[in-house]
């Protein structure tokens, strides 16, 4: 296929999305001769990247009005002459509804269909495939919380501390710890209060809490003809409440045995349920060294590049081609992963400050060479853009690959040294102190501590 | 949005507008995305709360109405003038004139005044005879003082021998408002878009 348009794709694309995603889908459109049209908020539509672009205005700042507003979103991408529409990841990327809606009206949502993407919604037909598979998983609630009474007596058998964690969520956002009887309801109610405002959906569910341990996912892709191939794992375990900062792959954590079968296990859970396009399994590996299934994700995702970086694919591309109906173009044995990969998230916040979110303006920005190939920038910034209040605080990706783990994370200290962002704070100090802190070097740490920062912590 | 609880066979849905200030003169703009249809010839009059066009979007058929503030004659356009044109949020629905005919602006300003008066008013979302309690021995569904909110009935409306409740809400409404003035009386014939209740927010 190269870089030539598949018989039968798509001739214009809408993005249903903002920021350094909609910059990516656009390239992977660019390549594959597909015509892209963005759809931005009133906040976005003088911003830099979409300079020179086909658009639509969906409606003001606010994402409720604009990018979450989903007739909003068809009705531009039809009167816009699309057929395919890609939603990106978070806002309304695993919205059910939203994807129905799409398909009633003639585009093509690229994603799985609605009806799997509502069975992992339930996340119940998930976790019996993955333990069909021969997968732990973490106990939890069958599915839905109807109310903070249910949700107590759902705490009650499984165990404090619980977490309460939003259907339709990602990034950390509505989710909410309780420790005891006494803290389930306003658990419940924040949580779900979250949710709503974050991805409109203000169903939660509950899960025993794991303290510590290591956040670990496995990329998956399918195609509609019951194929199914991993890319590999990723581990996330550096976060700061459920956000993620660095991921890498492989992961330092994962003995070649558990790998090589939560990998296959993963892959046969996926073509039992019938996955179709890019999704990831997330899991959590205890002190012990049991891998437990937590939820699927059944979306692109942001640290995608990782797996991208190893395996030289293009999970975008592949998205798109196998939306448009095409076969998967690879099997698990044309898959070769190579060396290992280094993501870091660099927000406009400031670490020394409490993470405090920093929208302004970049008055100079420049990034490190990326010729060689083993650095790779996704960003949507320039100098002069000004980050917007409204959305989160992303506003760039550096990945970098090397044959071992100490290399990549040499080149990532060198690439971030390169990147300039002045105007606004970063976390670019703080994934400096991550990087030489030798417990990061050595491996040991989990999603509870972020090893090197504080600095003298 | 917030609407009267009426009949949705009957009634079909709106939007307001919204105003924007063009290079010469007030402009009225998209309040989203979607096809834009039978909108006003040029020369046509627009006063604010009038009827301007339709929007529709994902088939339904929105009536967008003159926002507040908006008062003028609609210009000549360069824009083709197609069936159906597709406007995102924000996108020039029409320029108005507001210089041309004083007595059209006088009207406007009149019109205006007698449908928010120095309030707020709330209107009748049909034309049918006014009720003000729900039988004759029944007290009122209000009364002048009384604070009212969103999806309270505030009166009924006989509509061709079918009795609907109103209930209070709209646009340009607060949630919550009080009542200064109740102006039709018990079994008065009342119009689309007379003033039932005079309001100032609570």
């Amino acid at each position: 296929m190269g870089q030539q348009r598949a018989p039968g794709s798509f001739h214009r694309l809408f993005i249903a999305n903002r920021g350094e995603v909609a910059v990516r889908i656009a390239r992977a459109c660019d390549e594959l001769g597909v015509t892209p049209v963005f759809g931005v908020s009133e906040a976005d539509a003088d911003a830099s990247y979409v300079d020179g672009r086909e658009k639509v205005v969906l409606g003001p700042g606010r994402a409720a009005l604009s990018y979450l507003d989903a007739p909003r979103v068809v009705q531009a991408a039809r009167q816009s002459g699309c057929t395919a529409l890609h939603p990106g990841w978070g806002f309304l990327a695993e919205n059910p509804t939203f994807a129905a809606l799409c398909e009633a009206h003639g585009v093509t949502f690229i994603g799985p269909s609605a009806h799997v993407m509502h069975l992992m919604g339930k996340k119940t037909p998930a976790k019996r495939a993955m333990a069909k598979a021969g997968l732990e998983l973490i106990p939890g609630s069958e599915g839905i919380l109807a109310d903070a009474d249910e949700a107590r007596q759902v705490a009650d058998r499984v165990g404090y501390p619980v977490l309460i964690k939003a259907e339709s969520g990602g990034g950390g956002r509505g989710m909410r710890v309780a420790r005891n009887a006494a803290e389930v309801e306003s658990a419940f109610d924040d949580a779900q209060a979250e949710a709503r405002a974050a991805f409109g959906d203000p169903r939660v569910y509950m899960e025993k809490l794991v303290e510590g341990g290591r956040h670990i996912e496995i990329q998956i892709v399918g195609d509609r003809y019951g194929n199914a191939v991993h890319i590999g794992e990723r581990d996330c375990t550096i976060q700061r409440n459920h956000q993620k900062l660095v991921e890498e792959s492989p992961s330092p954590a994962l003995t070649d045995e558990v790998r090589a079968r939560s990998l296959s296990a993963a892959v046969e859970a996926a073509r039992a349920i019938g996955y179709v396009g890019a999704g990831t399994m997330e899991f959590l590996l205890d002190a012990d060294g049991v891998l437990r299934f937590m939820e699927m994700n059944t979306r692109l995702q942001v640290e995608h590049c990782v797996s991208e970086m190893r395996s030289g694919l293009d999970l975008v591309h592949e998205q798109i081609r196998v939306a448009a109906g095409a076969p998967l173009s690879w099997t698990q044995d044309d898959i070769t992963l190579t060396g290992h990969a280094i993501e870091c998230r660099i927000n406009a916040e400031d670490p020394a400050d409490d993470f405090r979110p920093a929208p302004g303006t970049i008055a100079t920005w420049s990034i490190p060479d990326t010729s060689s190939g083993d650095v790779r920038v996704d960003t949507h910034v320039a100098s002069g853009y000004r980050i917007p209040p409204h959305y989160d605080s992303l506003i760039c990706k550096l990945i970098t690959k090397g044959s071992t783990r100490d290399e990549a994370a040499d080149r990532m200290l060198a690439a971030l040294g390169e990147l300039t962002c002045e105007g606004v704070p970063t976390t670019i100090p703080m994934h400096q102190a991550i990087l030489s802190d030798p417990k990061f070097r050595a491996g040991d740490y989990d999603t509870r501590h972020i090893p090197g920062w504080p600095k003298g912590a | 949005m917030k609407r009267p609880a009426v009949d949705g066979r009957m009634f079909a849905p709106q939007m307001t507008a919204k105003l924007g200030e063009g290079d010469d003169g007030p402009v009225v703009l998209a309040p989203a995305v979607g096809l834009w249809r039978d909108g006003p010839l040029p020369g046509a009059r627009v006063v604010a709360g009038d009827p301007l066009g339709t929007l529709e979007v994902l088939g339904t058929r929105y009536r967008v109405l003159a926002p507040a503030g908006a008062r003028g004659v609609v210009r000549e356009s360069d824009k083709a003038r197609l069936a159906r044109r597709p406007v995102g949020y924000g996108d020039v629905l029409v320029a108005l004139d507001p210089n041309v005919g004083e007595a059209a602006a006088a009207d406007a300003v009149a019109a205006a005044a007698q449908s928010s008066g120095d309030g707020l008013a709330f209107t009748a979302p049909l034309s049918g005879r006014y009720y003000a309690k729900p039988s004759p021995d029944q007290p009122l569904f209000v009364n002048v003082g009384d604070v009212v909110s969103v999806g309270q009935t505030v009166a009924l409306l006989e509509v061709m021998k079918t009795f609907n409740r109103i209930t209070y809400g709209g646009d340009g409404l607060p949630d919550r408002a009080k009542i200064t003035a109740i102006v039709p009386s018990d079994g008065d014939d009342v119009d689309e878009g007379d003033v039932l209740l005079r309001l100032q927010p609570a």
